[in-house]
């Protein structure tokens, strides 16, 4: 009995054993190879699910089959305008052949070491050709487009297919950018004294503007007004001449004693003579 | 030897229909362990096979997907409520928030990141490194976003690419710098800003799409544009001329507004008082023809008696005067007196001798 179990023991033992040296799991984020003392078993690797192997004799090797990413250091490139800018790029890849990419470049960091010299030389040549401007503006996709092809072909013998270069950042190195910092400054001190001026200029001309219609109304209210007064006074001079034309000698006198009563209200000195008609009954 | 092991394996896989894989095997095994006996072994056995028969079942949250694996490989996606996989080392399940619109912030980073302060705006630390933009006119701009993204395909988002929120955050940086090299600082400051966040996101979704990233970008929403710290006066102070430049043309404005009425006033006054002088002048002269023709109609009835009694009349009225001052002097003694007498009452008199008539 006992010995049946310690029998039993052993062989479940050794089938575990067994078990676990010849099943294996590729997850779906992998791709494995397996490898008979060196040698690949099947031409395709094998994708996500259970899989089966020799113990001992053959070894397996996985790799991810996701898209990978190469996040490059930034670095200062020449523009063709003889300009520098400080080029910040990633590039996204993954294996494509992994029996390949495995005789090659064997690892990750030894694709990311082959990815950084052939993005940096692609981008360094590409970017040389334009200027600063088209970089960083209108060029800036065609770039991306012409360095991810290259980049694209000079990879696939390595296994790996480049799937995206792509420019994060450009910026200017501080010198330049102290540069671009005093002009955009005195740009913006221009604008302001424009805006500033402009202002008076509008402010001086509508207050002309104004001065000038105020002169205008006030002048033609005054001639108006003398227009106005003529024609009073020339109506007022008919009327008179036609009433007093009817007897000039008594307006004379009429007009002779109106002026008397009205000239002589306050205080004044009258000297007679005897001689005078008012006192022809005073003697 | 390795043949048979794929063998078996394709058989199995034709076979399971029903039952899934691994079942059989547990059934084999359970079938031995049977058999093979411990004190009480039994009871402890099943109960261990109930407790690893229970840990398949699991729950998919209403904001989740259930993504469950057979050996690794995607097997199926299930939707929210409980449900059953085959436990390990067989199926294991994923369960990624796929509802839960996620964020991101570009060019600074909130300070309340812990719950225990609650949120609140503008407490934030900037990262110029990654809000320094260049712009199409040769111009830096600080430019600080956040992006808003899900994930639209949880398988995509889980197998396809290795390290989703780095590659998020490299394709927003790649694509707000595109957009903004395309456009002008004053575009971005001011009116752009929707044109440019519209575009940013189509750029990201291009990108995060040709990776086969599973994710949907929400938005991008622009936070804070400015100019950056250097420049930052001299662009508050263009705000600023501007101000003035209205100030100036409002105030000239108020000061024509406030003279035109004043002045349009005074003309009325003007020519009304001009009116009124001229109607009140033909008035008082219609008066006075009026008046003297009446006179003068008597007048002509009875000519001399009339203009004996006005003359009278008139002296009467002059002369009652309590002030007037009268002086009756004979003619020789006026002569003789006139080196005495002061100026002004000699041209008095004068003017009084003329009313003699």
């Amino acid at each position: 009995m006992n010995k049946k179990s310690a029998l039993l023991i052993i062989l479940i033992l050794v089938g575990t054993i067994v078990l676990t040296q010849s099943v294996f799991t590729v997850d779906q984020t992998e791709e494995a190879l397996v490898l008979q003392l060196g040698k690949p078993v099947y031409p395709d690797p094998l994708g996500p699910g259970l899989h089966f192997k020799l113990p001992l004799v053959q070894d397996v090797v996985y790799f991810d089959s996701r898209i990978l990413d190469y996040d490059a250091k930034p670095e200062e490139i020449t523009t063709e305008d003889k300009k520098y800018m400080n080029i910040d790029s990633f590039a996204k890849w993954r294996i494509a052949n992994p029996l390949v990419f495995y005789q090659k470049v064997r690892t990750i960091p030894g694709a990311q070491a082959r990815l950084d010299d052939i993005i940096r030389s692609q981008l360094r040549v590409s970017l040389g050709r334009y200027t600063l401007i088209e970089v960083v503006s209108r060029k800036r996709p065609e770039i991306m487009t012409n360095v991810t092809a290259r980049t694209k072909k000079q990879l696939e013998p390595y296994g790996i297919e480049v799937i995206d270069v792509r420019i994060k950042r450009t910026d200017l190195p501080p010198e330049n950018a102290t540069a671009i910092f005093g002009r955009m400054k005195a740009e913006r001190e221009r604008q302001a004294k424009q805006y500033r001026s402009e202002g008076q200029e509008a402010m001086a001309r509508i207050k002309a503007k104004a001065d000038k219609e105020r002169s205008i109304i006030l002048a033609e209210a005054e001639k108006q007004a003398e227009e106005q007064r003529g024609q009073g006074d020339a109506k007022a001079t008919a009327i008179y001449a036609e009433a007093l034309g009817q007897s000039p000698e008594f307006y004379g006198f009429m007009r002779s004693l109106d002026a008397y009563r009205k000239s002589f209200k306050d205080k004044s000195r009258f000297i007679f003579t005897p001689e005078s008609p008012f006192l022809k009954y005073f003697q | 030897m390795n043949w048979d092991w794929e063998k078996l394996q394709k058989q199995r896989q034709g076979n399971t229909g029903g039952t899934p894989p691994g079942f059989d095997d547990f059934n084999e095994q359970f079938k031995k362990l049977k058999s093979f006996k411990l004190p009480g072994g039994k009871i402890v056995l099943l109960a261990v096979a109930l407790l690893w028969l229970l840990s398949g079942i699991y729950i998919v949250e209403p904001d989740e997907v259930g993504v469950v694996k057979r050996f690794g490989a995607f097997s199926r996606i299930t939707t929210s409520g409980p449900h059953y996989h085959i436990p390990y080392p067989v199926e294991s399940v994923l369960t990624p928030k796929v509802t839960q619109i996620r964020r991101i912030e570009m060019g600074f980073r909130s300070m309340t990141r812990n719950r225990s302060v609650p949120f609140r705006q503008g407490q934030e630390r900037g990262v110029p490194d990654e809000s320094l933009m260049l712009t199409g006119d040769e111009n830096i701009v600080s430019v600080q976003f956040i992006v808003q993204y899900l994930i639209k395909d949880a398988k995509d988002y889980l197998f396809n690419v290795k390290d989703v929120e780095a590659t998020i955050k490299n394709a927003a940086s790649a694509a707000m710098r595109e957009v903004i090299g395309k456009s002008k600082i004053d575009d971005a400051l001011t009116t752009g800003k929707q044109e440019i966040q519209a575009s940013t996101r189509e750029l990201m979704q291009h990108i995060l799409d040709l990776y086969k990233s599973g994710i949907s970008i929400v938005a991008v929403q622009m936070q804070n544009v400015h100019p950056p710290d250097q420049v930052v006066d001299a662009f508050k102070d263009v705000a600023s001329a501007r101000e003035d430049k209205s100030r100036f043309i409002n105030e000239a404005q108020a000061y024509s507004n406030d003279i035109l009425p004043k002045a349009r006033g005074q003309a009325a006054r003007i020519t009304n008082a001009a009116q009124a002088y001229s109607e009140a002048k033909i008035r008082r002269s219609q008066g006075e023809a009026s008046r003297f023709l009446a006179v003068l109609k008597e007048y002509k009835k009875a000519k001399d008696i009339t203009r004996r009694r006005l003359y009278l009349e008139t002296m009467e009225s002059i002369l009652s005067n309590p002030d007037a001052e009268k002086l009756i002097l004979s003619d020789d003694a006026l002569k003789k007196s006139i080196p005495y007498l002061p100026l002004d009452t000699v041209r008095r008199g004068k003017t009084a001798d003329t009313a003699k008539q």
